[in-house]
């Protein structure tokens, strides 16, 4: 895969204040290596409206699905010469998902504040006049198989963004590097997901805390941990 | 142990924000602080925390096998009667465990003296686990800390490996978890939690306690409906077993009336912490520990009210352990510092002023107080030991445990002897 065309997507320099995450020998005392991309939180300026991403992958399979990132169609038809038709069919139907689901907001300037300069457009819809990012790439899974799956992704190039070189889900879920192409993505199938039944009556837990809220105001803005 | 200034990261704040870390600043105050960190040596983490830590909870453990077969030492802890079956069953199984915090005197010289085991809900635990971490990988990479710079702080990647563990002992593939609303820390705690749970391949769900419901099976469930089989709890567990919901919250016995006794045995929600750890969360664990472990040197004296009481009268034999000594009375159920006193007995004075006095601030200099909610269930009286204090400030260390193994340091820092919830967090550092 050449990784090097000039798509806005070729390996970046490091941004300086990236963090390294330091390699520990066995004899250390530390957690040996943390995944600094998983632990980011936010977008730097809340969207109006994030989507919400479909379930990923069949009910059936338990493990982690292979899954891979083209960042134009034709990425896609490059890696998979004989799939020009699914890979056509999955990108137009990730644009369209794009459209639907990517962050959302008012101004160009707060959309570029998360994404960076030259990276969003602006949408008329029937709700108003929103900004949002481009779609940067796209995320396939299973594209030989009569039901590939499919994700639009964005990605930031703006220094205020947590999520700068990294993969973005338009439900602000981070990928990892722009520089992997190939990803194991975790699938939330519906046999794992708890019962669902109907509540008859809330609030039995919670009355000792409301007590002892009541003594005084200083505390109680703080938890109730120890 | 050395308390030094070092120069704040120019970016932090940037970087809480995007790492979700946001509660540094609480009532307009300080609370993550890194103007300045502590180092340790080696031998200091290893001999004097590490050690001691592992030895306690051992011992700790000791405490609950004996207090959890016996009714006597179950209404000495204040446990309601309708959660004692639970609690040996709990116990029995050895259901698992997640984490704890022992929070220890200690000034880097003298044997590390244990305060108090908050064994059930403890926080602090995002700062220490990987804010903390951050900062030292941050700077030793600016230059700022020896490339041999260390932490003692295995914490995440111990937690990771602990949700695995508990993940198949339940075989469970999601959990629930839940703290209470407005409150920005335990929030922040339970997402790291949660975090901390994904990385071991749990799909993780959300409620705040107070949206906790019940369906017609008495099945706990979330504000989605969905019934909740395990469930992580940053409440304590003396507040469940006082509250309505509470009866739920243990294995229910089948009634044998009822038609439905077969569908409804199969709900039998889980908790971590599970509910033996109510045990040790419970301040009757120090004087527990004293009667089986007397003079350890990593303990302080403590007692029951009434063993105080009549030991430490003029003509008792042992009135000399009580007598010119310094004493704290916490209650046994108490949080964050709240309605702590602290006196002393002069060698005339008479025992029986001081049972039965309240907790109010007196002028004297050598007693302190502190205000708060808790007392009705009781009290505890533990030796006086003063916290080490560095410049201005008096220093703490809790010494986190994840299940049973020594998983890392945190250090705060209060401008009174009583470490209360204003407490300044620092971190530390491992040279040489």
């Amino acid at each position: 895969m050449d990784t090097n065309r000039d798509n806005g997507l070729i390996e970046h320099e490091r941004a300086e204040n990236d963090l390294v995450a330091l390699k520990t020998s066995p004899a250390q005392k530390r957690t040996s290596y943390i995944n600094l991309s998983k632990m980011r939180k936010s977008f730097a300026l809340k969207p109006l409206a994030i989507g919400v991403t479909g379930v990923l992958l069949s009910a059936c399979s338990s493990d982690k699905q292979d899954a891979t990132v083209y960042t134009n169609l034709q990425d896609c038809v490059d890696q998979n010469p004989s799939a020009e038709t699914q890979c056509k069919l999955a990108f137009e139907e990730a644009q369209k998902e794009a459209e639907r689901t990517a962050p959302k907001y008012n101004s160009q300037y707060d959309c570029e504040y998360e994404f960076g300069a030259n990276q969003c457009r602006n949408v008329q819809s029937g709700s108003g006049s929103f900004f949002m990012p481009f779609m940067a790439g796209y995320m396939v899974s299973s594209l030989l198989s009569p039901r590939p799956y499919y994700q639009p992704m964005f990605t930031s190039y703006s220094r205020n963004s947590s999520y700068r070189n990294n993969w973005i889900g338009a439900d602000g879920t981070s990928y990892g590097d722009t520089r992997k192409r190939n990803l194991k993505v975790r699938e939330s199938a519906f046999d794992k997901k708890p019962a669902v039944t109907r509540t008859i009556q809330r609030g039995g837990f919670g009355s000792s805390v409301r007590a002892k809220s009541a003594w005084g105001s200083k505390s109680s803005s703080k938890g109730w941990g120890g | 142990m050395i308390r030094r200034p070092i120069a704040p990261r120019s970016n932090w704040q940037q970087m809480a924000r995007d790492y979700g870390f946001h509660f540094h600043t609480m009532h307009g105050e300080p609370y993550w602080d890194e103007t300045a960190y502590y180092q340790f040596t080696l031998k200091q983490i290893e001999q004097d925390l590490e050690t001691p830590t592992e030895e306690i909870h051992q011992m700790c453990l000791h405490v609950v096998d004996l207090v959890a077969k016996d009714e006597q030492w179950l209404t000495k802890f204040a446990i309601p009667q309708d959660y004692w079956q639970s609690i040996l069953d709990s116990w029995q199984a050895r259901e698992p465990s997640l984490y704890s915090r022992l929070d220890f005197v200690y000034d880097g010289k003298h044997a590390a003296k244990l305060l108090e085991n908050n064994a059930d809900t403890p926080t602090s635990l995002y700062e220490s686990g990987f804010w903390q971490w951050l900062w030292l990988d941050n700077n030793v990479v600016n230059g700022q800390l020896p490339k041999q710079a260390d932490q003692f702080n295995s914490l995440q990647e111990k937690l990771v490996n602990q949700f695995k563990v508990i993940a198949n002992y339940y075989q469970l593939q999601h959990m629930h978890f839940a703290c209470c609303k407005d409150t920005e820390e335990d929030r922040g705690t339970v997402q790291y939690l949660q975090d901390c749970a994904k990385e071991a391949g749990i799909d993780d769900y959300f409620v705040f306690i107070e949206d906790i419901g019940i369906d017609a099976q008495n099945r706990f469930t979330d504000l989605q409906d969905q019934v909740m089989s395990h469930s992580f709890k940053l409440y304590p567990w003396e507040f469940m077993q006082r509250e309505e919901f509470g009866q739920f919250a243990i294995a229910q016995t089948p009634s044998g009336t009822s038609t439905d006794s077969n569908c409804r045995a199969h709900y039998q929600p889980k908790w971590i912490e599970p509910i033996w750890k109510s045990l040790l969360s419970n301040k009757a664990l120090l004087p527990m520990l004293w009667k089986l472990f007397p003079k350890h040197p990593n303990l302080l004296a403590s007692y029951f009210e009434d063993d105080f009481a009549r030991q430490s009268t003029v003509d008792s034999a042992s009135a000399s352990d009580f007598r010119g000594k310094t004493w704290v009375k916490k209650p046994i159920f108490s949080r964050e510092g709240a309605n702590i006193d602290v006196f002393s007995i002069d060698d005339n004075d008479d025992k029986a002023n001081q049972s039965g006095h309240k907790s109010k601030h007196v002028a004297d200099a050598s007693r302190l107080s502190s205000d708060g909610p808790y007392g009705e269930e009781g009290f505890i009286f533990q030796q006086f030991h003063a916290l080490p204090k560095f410049g201005d400030s008096y220093t703490l260390i809790g010494s986190w445990l994840v299940n049973e193994q020594a998983a890392g340091i945190s250090i705060r820092e209060d401008s009174s002897q009583i470490t209360q919830d204003m407490s300044r967090y620092l971190p530390h550092v491992i040279i040489g």
